[in-house]
């Protein structure tokens, strides 16, 4: 089984603060893989972990089965470029409009001309329902929404292996998180790729996820497909995805 | 017992910060010096601080050399040795005031703002964003900067100085009477060229230590708009102290 990311008994403490107690998982090429926590659980330390922009304590983490510990800069620049992100705020350069943000990686990571990324960057935008007339705009004048579209132009620009997607519809209403989740399926279809996201939006994890991980307390404390996730009696699954008040979670947080 | 401590905590707290500083120099440096070279970055600040500080820096340094010839004028009448007015402002101009006000005042202008900018792209993630992309941000946000910072406030020095000069003459000439040619010929006759350099080194000194304060307080920002405000007051404050000291340990070393 080939595999884009693998991880293996990660660990991450901050001073006393142990973030990540040990997390092991493996994503096969073209899988949605989602990672589903309260707040404060390490969703997002996992994912810099894997990213490579946290040292982890301990563990391995490989992506297209190179070992990221093990790489020299030169090494891991070459690697992230086949890795696409969505941050959780966009993460759009201000000071560059929508198109220099999109060609960006094309331009500084692949070394390709303007011409030819701006190309790219116009087709990408096509992909995530902007039109060309967008191109020129800074993103601090386009909507939320508008702004993780750009985004997505972004992370998929350089037609990935793998995208990230850090809580890719927080803080959009629930019609444009709707549109986003299914422009991430359409990507990750459309390009065949693989993809780790973060989230707390359940709808959104229904749409695009193939396998979920339940991240609780530094641990995946549950995995299963998409359509176990409404048919586990998992106690901490149950309650995650019907937000009740009562339960393991809170009961455990009462303690 | 708890005074110590507290002293010594703050000694090792005092070299840590130096430590980290130094570490953050070598990553930057070492980064830029080889290619690719991001001449676009590197003409941005060129622009940002050599072209758009001149307005600041000709102001203050025109009504500076208006206020050292009224001052010198009020203690020199008194000895009738109105003469030396000229040369004494020269020699305050190049050695001192010029490199000393220019890099205050650029450090008050630009230490912030880069800052600023900075730091507000690390807590919204745009740094890891480079990162992804693939891009070094410490090539591409730190570098730039520095090159420019170390060859931009020469040149605003010596600009400093041509109009610290002119001030000087317009309130000795046309509001104290001096002769138009006696003032320039006391003022040419005062010209060293080592009293020029010196202030030209200070200035690429100051130059280099603003921007590398403020990239480095920019890098060092968390915590939000709060963090961000902090960074960036701590990064003025530094330069300024540092400005102030360094000014007198080059002036030990240089005369």
């Amino acid at each position: 089984m080939e595999y884009v990311v693998e991880v293996e008994n990660l660990k991450k403490s901050f001073g006393r603060n142990h973030v990540l107690h040990g997390i092991s998982l493996k994503i096969k090429r073209g899988e949605s893989y989602v990672v589903i926590g309260g707040s404060g659980s390490g969703k997002s330390v996992l994912t810099k972990c894997i990213l490579g922009l946290i040292k982890p304590t301990s563990g391995i983490v490989k992506i297209n089965g190179e070992r990221i510990a093990k790489l020299s800069q030169k090494e891991m620049f070459k690697t992230l470029l086949k890795c696409g992100v969505l941050y959780q705020g966009g993460a759009l350069f201000d000071s560059l409009n929508v198109i220099d943000n999109i060609s960006f990686g094309l331009v500084y990571g692949y070394g390709k001309s303007i011409k030819e990324a701006y190309k790219i960057a116009i087709e990408k935008l096509e992909l995530v329902d902007l039109s060309e007339k967008v191109a020129k705009i800074f993103p601090s004048e386009l909507s939320g929404g508008m702004q993780k579209r750009v985004a997505l132009a972004r992370a998929i620009a350089t037609n990935p292996d793998i995208i990230f997607f850090d809580e890719p519809t927080t803080g959009l209403d629930p019609i444009t998180s709707g549109i986003i989740s299914e422009l991430i399926v359409k990507c990750i279809k459309e390009m065949k790729m693989s993809a780790l996201s973060i989230t707390h939006d359940i709808n959104s994890l229904k749409c695009i996820s193939d396998t979920v991980g339940l991240l609780y307390q530094g641990n995946i404390i549950w995995e299963g497909s998409n359509q176990e996730l409404t048919t586990t009696d998992n106690p901490y699954v149950k309650q995650f995805i019907n937000g009740s008040t009562t339960g393991p979670f809170t009961n455990r947080a009462a303690r | 017992m708890v005074f110590l401590e507290r002293v010594g905590r703050t000694f090792l707290t005092f070299l840590s910060s130096i430590g980290s500083a130094t570490l953050f120099l070598a990553k930057s440096v070492l980064s830029g010096v080889a290619p690719p070279y991001y001449w676009k970055q590197i003409g941005k600040q060129a622009i940002q601080m050599g072209f758009f500080s001149l307005p600041v820096v000709g102001m203050t340094a025109l009504f500076t050399g208006m206020a050292m010839t009224l001052q010198c004028y009020n203690g020199f009448s008194k000895f009738t040795a109105e003469n030396a007015i000229p040369s004494i402002v020269m020699i305050a101009m190049t050695r001192e005031l010029g490199p000393v006000l220019t890099a205050l005042m650029v450090a008050g202008r630009l230490g912030a703002s880069m800052t600023a900018e900075i730091g507000t792209m690390k807590i919204t993630e745009q740094i890891d964003a480079l990162t992804t992309l693939s891009v070094n941000s410490y090539k591409y946000l730190v570098f730039p900067r520095l090159l420019i910072g170390l060859l931009a406030l020469p040149f605003l020095v010596f600009i400093d100085d041509v109009i610290g000069l002119f001030g000087g003459y317009l309130v000795g000439v046309y509001y104290l009477d001096f002769n138009a040619a006696n003032y320039i010929r006391n003022t040419i006759s005062a010209i060293s060229i080592w009293d020029i350099a010196s202030g030209l080194i200070k200035g690429a000194v100051f130059g280099f230590l603003i921007c590398l304060m403020g990239c480095y307080q920019g890098y060092l920002s968390n915590r939000g708009a709060e963090g961000v405000g902090k960074a960036t007051t701590k990064s003025v404050v530094s330069s300024s102290i540092l400005i102030l000291l360094l000014d007198c340990v080059l002036t030990f070393v240089l005369f």
